[in-house]
């Protein structure tokens, strides 16, 4: 038998298409019934929220645990994000998806940022940068350094003069009192860094008061958990998504969040 | 016709393949579009899900936004088709065909963005939530696509008219050129 031409199959592409339709049209009714029986998903983030209960921009607590969040936990869409500031890709969401939300969707009460520490061990400063944001996020200065951060990145990465960077990002006063924060933290960055795992270099640093926090966000993190850095965690109104890695693109985020906005 | 003369264990084997296959293509559209977090199906729950869908396509950085939004509002559906297309058996051939260009297309992507060293999410809809590299590659490349060519393969060897001097009737046998 000679095969059909592809033009005779015409008719039976427009069935199949027609069925798929309907396929949808049948599959939607019976799956929302299902899913009004289905539990809803438990929502992981609150010991995070838990954390930084005022997370409002810019305050600071000394006497406390870093603030390290932007906007107001009231806000319907929170997103979490582990990061480790010497990580070129952390630096591509940041510069070209994360500051353009901060300042529209953030400012205007849409999302609740929350930053997370997830430095990596094949970066050489990563953790020391860690430290330093940690050590400014004490005094209030968290935003400014993490943006001072990822600015020069290039250049604290390559010499490791990341104190260079932060001073610039802060008053002298502010970063007098960083640099307290800082006694005994940047002699013990070397062991940190030259450790063959994140395991190892958490019990070789201990002894800064900084890593505590450090170590509390890669804790959680690796409940997520974290394969690869960025990854970022998304909650709507207490529902939590799968998590996502890599840098996606402001606009595609910003549609993500109209439509969650919008429903 | 021709289908007749080939075994009947070749021809059930074939339709559990093509099955199988659309198996893989219904499930992946189905979890691009269902519901996330606790919505009901709806129009909203479907924008949503695609628009996720647009972020998992868009972490691979191999196509402007546009373009992101594009395929991630098309492949959905396009799985869809191609899962009843195949489940139908109508114009096999065609349709193991463009199985077969899909999951190359999928394979090039990924293996694109692990040789990029993205950590990002395969995005596939198939299965766990899984990273790309060599795990998502190998569950293409040696899974569902020799899957996609042996029902391409055997749609063909089905549908392939028997060659002139397979017939055995001597009788029958065309007659030489004078």
């Amino acid at each position: 038998m000679k095969s059909k031409p592809l033009a005779r199959c015409v008719p039976a592409m427009v069935t199949i298409a027609a069925m798929t339709i309907l396929a949808l049209a049948l599959a939607l009714p019976a799956a929302a019934q299902a899913q009004t029986s289905a539990p809803t998903k438990p929502a992981t983030s609150s010991a995070t929220k838990t954390t930084h209960p005022t997370a409002s921009v810019n305050t600071a607590t000394p006497a406390g645990a870093p603030v390290k969040t932007y906007g107001s936990s009231t806000a319907p869409i929170t997103m979490e994000v582990f990061t480790d500031y010497e990580c070129p890709s952390c630096r591509n969401l940041f510069e070209g998806t994360l500051r353009p939300m901060i300042a529209d969707y953030v400012a205007n009460g849409k999302v609740y940022l929350i930053h997370h520490d997830f430095p990596l061990p094949m970066h050489k400063h990563g953790y020391e940068a860690a430290r330093w944001a940690n050590a400014a996020a004490r005094v209030g200065q968290f935003q400014n350094v993490e943006a001072a951060l990822y600015d020069n990145q290039n250049y604290w990465g390559t010499d490791g003069n990341i104190a260079k960077y932060v001073s610039a990002a802060m008053s002298p006063a502010e970063f007098q009192r960083v640099q307290k924060l800082m006694v005994g933290c940047e002699d013990q960055t070397t062991a940190a860094v030259t450790s063959p795992s994140l395991k190892n270099a958490a019990q070789t640093t201990h002894s800064c008061a900084l890593d505590s926090y450090i170590e509390k966000d890669r804790a959680l993190g690796m409940t997520i958990p974290v394969n690869s850095t960025p990854t970022y965690v998304i909650s709507y109104k207490g529902q939590r998504l799968p998590a996502g890695s890599g840098v996606v693109s402001w606009p595609i985020l910003k549609q993500f969040f109209d439509s969650l906005l919008s429903q | 016709m021709s289908q007749n003369t080939r075994p009947k264990w070749a021809r059930i084997l074939l339709i559990v393949g093509r099955i199988a296959l659309a198996a893989i293509f219904l499930i992946a559209g189905y979890a691009k579009l269902k519901p996330q977090f606790a919505m009901l199906w709806s129009v909203g729950s479907v924008r949503t899900s695609l628009s996720m869908f647009a972020m998992q396509v868009d972490s691979y950085q191999m196509l402007p936004p546009w373009a992101v939004n594009a395929v991630a509002h098309v492949l959905p559906f396009f799985e869809l088709f191609l899962g009843l297309w195949l489940l139908t058996g109508i114009a096999l051939r065609f349709s193991s065909i463009l199985s077969v260009l899909a999951f190359c297309a999928f394979m090039t992507a990924i293996a694109s963005a692990y040789h990029r060293g993205l950590g990002i999410n395969c995005g596939c809809g198939i299965g766990p939530v899984e990273q790309v590299g060599p795990g998502a590659l190998i569950r293409d490349g040696l899974k569902f696509l020799p899957l996609a060519l042996a029902v391409t393969f055997g749609s063909f060897w089905i549908r392939r008219k028997p060659a002139p001097n397979a017939v055995t009737v001597p009788e029958a046998a065309p007659s030489t050129q004078s």
